[in-house]
């Protein structure tokens, strides 16, 4: 089969390569910055070609254990975090999807009314500090961002588009609700488990805010804190001049951590993508 | 005594399911409903130790203080303002993106296309904070490097409050438009081959396939996902924002959103815990109403396309 590369084609590669260059030029400036030696940078600015190689950023970086610290945590909460996501997601949206379940709808609604009604960061705050004593704990971390109501969704549509005959045959052959759940729809949902998870797992490894308002333990920092309390930090000694008398690489290691921040996940990507459309396919239509 | 038993009977029955709702339903009752009763708070004096139920009731104190000054019209505009315009631009470059996406043949290029629309999603927003420094910085940005090179003036970005709207509404979308355009693109690649076809043989040009068959398909799609935007549209993006804009004071009278000034009362020592529930009452109500609104005109339009 000959195929056409015409006008539209061109229009279309265009626009692909307008964004890209977008996205592309400020990362590449990004990780050059993090290999130049501040006094460069300080100098003669931010340059794709470091006028002085150095790595001085990793160096000071690396020296301090808080970094090797900092990314337990973050491996920890992301997969742990990822785990328990999708384990209770996928068997909330899974009986959700079962006709014969009589209330189904109304657990639906239940998971729907917090999308358009939230009680607000105060109540928020006093439950999670106060009554679930989560406060510096790294559950914290982990449990309030289990749910998300639009996964949850997309799970309850894709195990929908599921034949329910096969379920049946497999109840008739005498396997139990949980078996079947095990044995047949976690193999078949697979697509959509890869995309949720996919995305479950960026929520946790981002996360900042979260750690903002409940964790000041130094212990439980994650790399994404610790990249904004350092950033904050520079702010405020490049506030307070006198203090940033010797010249620590203070630009330099802001895009250092951003490479350290990025590079794990940027891994992981091609391992996930190949299931991505496939899944959300089936996910999102409506039901 | 007859309803009791039949609802009884069903969760017996179907046990087993009920029980995998369970420890979702639990953290959803932990994390979003357990609060619910803590709103009492906007219509009482509070005190961290008289606790949520022992705190004087105050009636709308709390309210009227908020709404006796300037301040709360300028952030709860800007909220709306920056979310109106991230909602419409994020909607009409996704469905372009996930359009042109498929009209691409070479599976290869397609998918480093997908890859890199998705790449920003990845960077987290301390990062998109620093990116968009590198770009707009006074000193040495790459703005006013391109704007030197064809030797005009170089511009104070960081001092001119009207250039920041453009610039957060354009990193939101920017870092969030791989993700719908994988749902939009999922949408396109669940439209019936068979409907395409026909149109190819009835001699159907590839902008009119686009135009009769994509656009009309991704219609239910746009429609869910908008709703479900505008309920967060009194709602600012927190963690963008305060990346970008930090606590740079000369641009908050467009940058201020209701989430960042409620954070730089409560940094300061604020203990205006009343107030600040007050304000997430109010953008609760706002939300609520607005989403109410456009479900019941998308409703009049076609029942189908409605949330509920």
């Amino acid at each position: 089969m000959k195929i056409k590369f015409g006008w539209l084609d061109l229009l279309i590669y265009l626009v692909f390569i307008v964004f890209a260059l977008v996205t592309l030029v400020p990362f590449t400036l990004a990780i050059m910055v993090s290999f130049s030696a501040e006094s460069s940078v300080a100098m003669h600015g931010y340059k794709f070609i470091p006028e002085q190689f150095s790595l001085d950023a990793y160096k000071m970086i690396f020296q301090d254990s808080m970094v090797f610290n900092a990314y337990k945590v973050t491996i920890f909460v992301t997969v742990a975090g990822t785990f328990v996501s999708l384990l209770f997601s996928s068997l909330l949206g899974y009986m959700m999807s079962v006709q014969k379940v009589k209330y189904r709808n109304i657990i639906a609604f239940l998971i729907f009314i917090p999308i358009v009604f939230s009680a607000g960061l105060v109540p928020w705050y006093i439950v999670v500090s106060n009554v679930l004593h989560l406060k510096n704990t790294v559950w914290a971390l982990i449990l309030p961002l289990a749910i998300s109501p639009f996964n949850v969704f997309l799970l309850r549509n894709y195990y929908k588009s599921i034949s329910p005959a096969l379920a049946e045959s497999a109840e008739i052959d005498g396997a139990g609700p949980w078996y079947t759940f095990y044995k047949i729809m976690i193999p078949l949902s697979k697509p959509i488990l890869a995309t949720v998870g996919l995305f479950a797992s960026l929520g946790y490894w981002n996360d900042f805010t979260t750690s903002l308002w409940l964790i000041d333990d130094r212990k439980l920092f994650t790399v994404q804190f610790l990249l904004y309390r350092i950033n904050s930090m520079i702010a405020y000694m490049s506030q307070h001049a006198n203090m940033s008398a010797v010249l620590l690489p203070s630009e330099t290691i802001v895009f250092a951590m951003f490479l350290i921040t990025i590079g794990p996940i940027i891994l992981v990507y091609p391992y996930v993508q190949k299931y991505f459309v496939k899944g959300i396919m089936i996910g999102s239509v409506k039901g | 005594m007859k309803l009791t038993t039949s609802i009884a009977k069903e969760l017996w029955t179907n046990r087993a399911y009920y029980l995998m709702a369970l420890p979702g339903l639990l953290l959803l009752i932990a994390f979003a409903y357990l609060p619910y009763p803590g709103m009492l708070i906007a219509f009482k004096n509070f005190n961290p130790i008289q606790g949520i139920f022992g705190s004087p009731w105050s009636g709308f104190d709390n309210f009227k203080f908020l709404f006796s000054n300037d301040d709360i019209l300028r952030i709860t505009f800007n909220t709306f303002w920056i979310n109106a315009n991230q909602i419409l631009w994020g909607t009409i470059l996704a469905v372009v993106f996930a359009i042109l996406l498929n009209e691409i043949k070479n599976n290869a290029v397609k998918k480093w296309f997908q890859s890199i629309l998705f790449l920003p999603y990845f960077f987290s927003f301390v990062i998109v904070g620093k990116l968009i420094l590198l770009i707009f910085a006074n000193e040495n940005g790459l703005a006013n490097g391109l704007i030197q090179i064809f030797h005009g003036m170089p511009k104070e970005w960081y001092a001119v409050p009207e250039y920041w709207v453009k610039i957060i509404v354009s990193a939101g979308v920017w870092k969030n438009v791989g993700y719908s355009v994988i749902i939009y693109l999922a949408a396109i690649t669940s439209i019936n081959d068979e409907m395409m076809e026909a149109a190819s043989l009835d001699g159907a040009s590839r902008i009119q396939k686009i135009r009769y068959i994509m656009l009309p398909n991704l219609i239910p799609t746009i429609i869910t996902l908008t709703l479900l935007a505008i309920g967060k549209i009194f709602f600012g993006d927190f963690a963008l924002i305060y990346a970008i804009v930090e606590n740079n004071g000369l641009l908050y009278p467009t940058t201020d959103v209701i989430e960042t000034y409620i954070y730089r009362a409560l940094i300061n020592g604020g203990q205006e815990y009343g107030m600040i529930t007050a304000i997430g009452l109010y953008q609760s109500i706002l939300g609520f109403i607005v989403v109410l609104g456009s479900n019941w005109l998308v409703k009049r339009y076609d029942k189908d396309y409605s949330l509920f």
